[in-house]
């Protein structure tokens, strides 16, 4: 990929690799955050009341509540800055379908129909792929869309420095430039 | 009347001054007075006091007398640098309103023609950048983000190959086509 493709994308429609890499990470914080938890309420309740208490995932209750902190997770995050903390490292954001700041109202809306996302196999999810705005059904309902909000530009920046510092008298000669900013 | 007397004593006198005044070698009068000491008991303050300096200068035709000056020569003669040693340029510029001069200047026009990656790349600048943005936490983030965009593309690339999409996908949504740092 060339770095002039790069460097313009910033508010481009985000794709599939970069959506589910974000997904994936928000994923492992919240159910290791999740765990972190209910280790913790059991630590508590040894302490306090001297029984030991194990938690069952396929437990009804703890998948409630699993889904309740998966709910609020991504609620909030989306109301508050449009972005979670795997799609802020991966330098997305979502945004309203006409691409102006995500209401509040509509990041707990995309939070509440995520999960039709998944029914079906996952066919919810196509729309990454295949629809026009990459948008997935969750998307269509709540009407927002996720773009790429990282500052290229700046990357590119950072890029030329290192590469100025390392060709640099003194300095070890850098290799060819890649073919990603980095 | 006038009386007989009196008018051939006038003309008496007429005739004395006449010879008188031939008689006279006035440059050699002129040569004997002494102007030093003559412009030396003058007041020319009291003079001056008395002269209407505006109205005289109202009088004065400036563009008249400027296009008879040659400019040219005379600041041939002028010797710039020893004007500028005696020039208290701290002063100067201290009686300078640099904001007027500013708000005239289109800041955001003049950035716009500076080409940063010729800059970064030419410049301490770059050494700034990297030493104040490097790191690895920077780097990996750079990496990830980049290869994921990559990904990303390629995979749009062959989604639309495969279900014969021949239209333009818009790139980004209308509110982002138009602001800065979009495409």
């Amino acid at each position: 990929m060339q770095q002039g493709a790069l460097v313009s994308c910033q508010g481009h429609y985000a794709g599939s690799v970069s959506r589910f890499t974000a997904y994936a990470i928000d994923l492992a914080v919240t159910t290791a955050a999740f765990s972190l938890g209910l280790a913790a309420v059991s630590y508590i309740v040894h302490v306090v009341v001297g029984h030991d208490v194990s938690w069952n995932r396929s437990n009804i209750v703890v998948a409630i509540i699993f889904a309740g902190w998966q709910f609020l997770y991504f609620g909030y995050s989306w109301a508050v800055s449009g972005r979670t903390f795997g799609m802020a490292l991966l330098g997305i954001r979502v945004v309203r379908a006409d691409g102006t700041v995500l209401s509040p109202k509509k990041g707990v809306l995309r939070a509440l129909v995520f999960p039709l996302s998944f029914l079906l196999c996952g066919l919810g999810f196509l729309g990454i792929l295949v629809q026009h705005e990459h948008r997935a059904l969750h998307d269509l309902i709540a009407g927002s869309a996720v773009v790429y909000s990282w500052d290229a530009r700046a990357a590119r920046l950072r890029f030329l420095a290192r590469q100025a510092e390392l060709t640099a008298p003194g300095s070890p000669s850098a290799g060819p430039e890649p073919d990603t900013v980095g | 009347m006038t009386d007989p007397a009196e008018a051939l004593a006038q003309q008496v006198t007429e005739r004395v001054v006449d010879l008188l005044v031939n008689a006279l070698d006035l440059n050699e009068l002129a040569g004997r007075i002494d102007l030093n000491a003559l412009l030396g008991r003058a007041d020319f303050d009291a003079v001056l006091e008395q002269v209407d300096v505006d109205a005289l200068l109202e009088q004065v035709d400036v563009d008249a007398l400027l296009d008879r000056v040659d400019v040219d020569a005379l600041l041939d003669r002028v010797d710039v640098n020893t004007l500028l040693a005696r020039v208290d340029v701290n002063t100067l510029l201290a009686r300078v309103d640099v904001k007027p001069v500013l708000d005239r200047v289109d800041v955001n026009d003049l950035v716009g023609q500076i080409d940063m990656d010729a800059l970064v790349e030419k410049t301490d600048l770059g050494a700034v950048i990297a030493r104040s943005s490097g790191g690895m936490t920077t780097e990996m983030l750079d990496a990830i983000r980049s290869q994921a965009v990559g990904l990303d593309q390629w995979i749009d690339r062959w989604v639309r190959r495969m279900i014969r999409s021949r239209k333009p996908w818009p790139a980004a949504p209308p509110a982002l086509l138009a602001a800065p740092g979009g495409p």
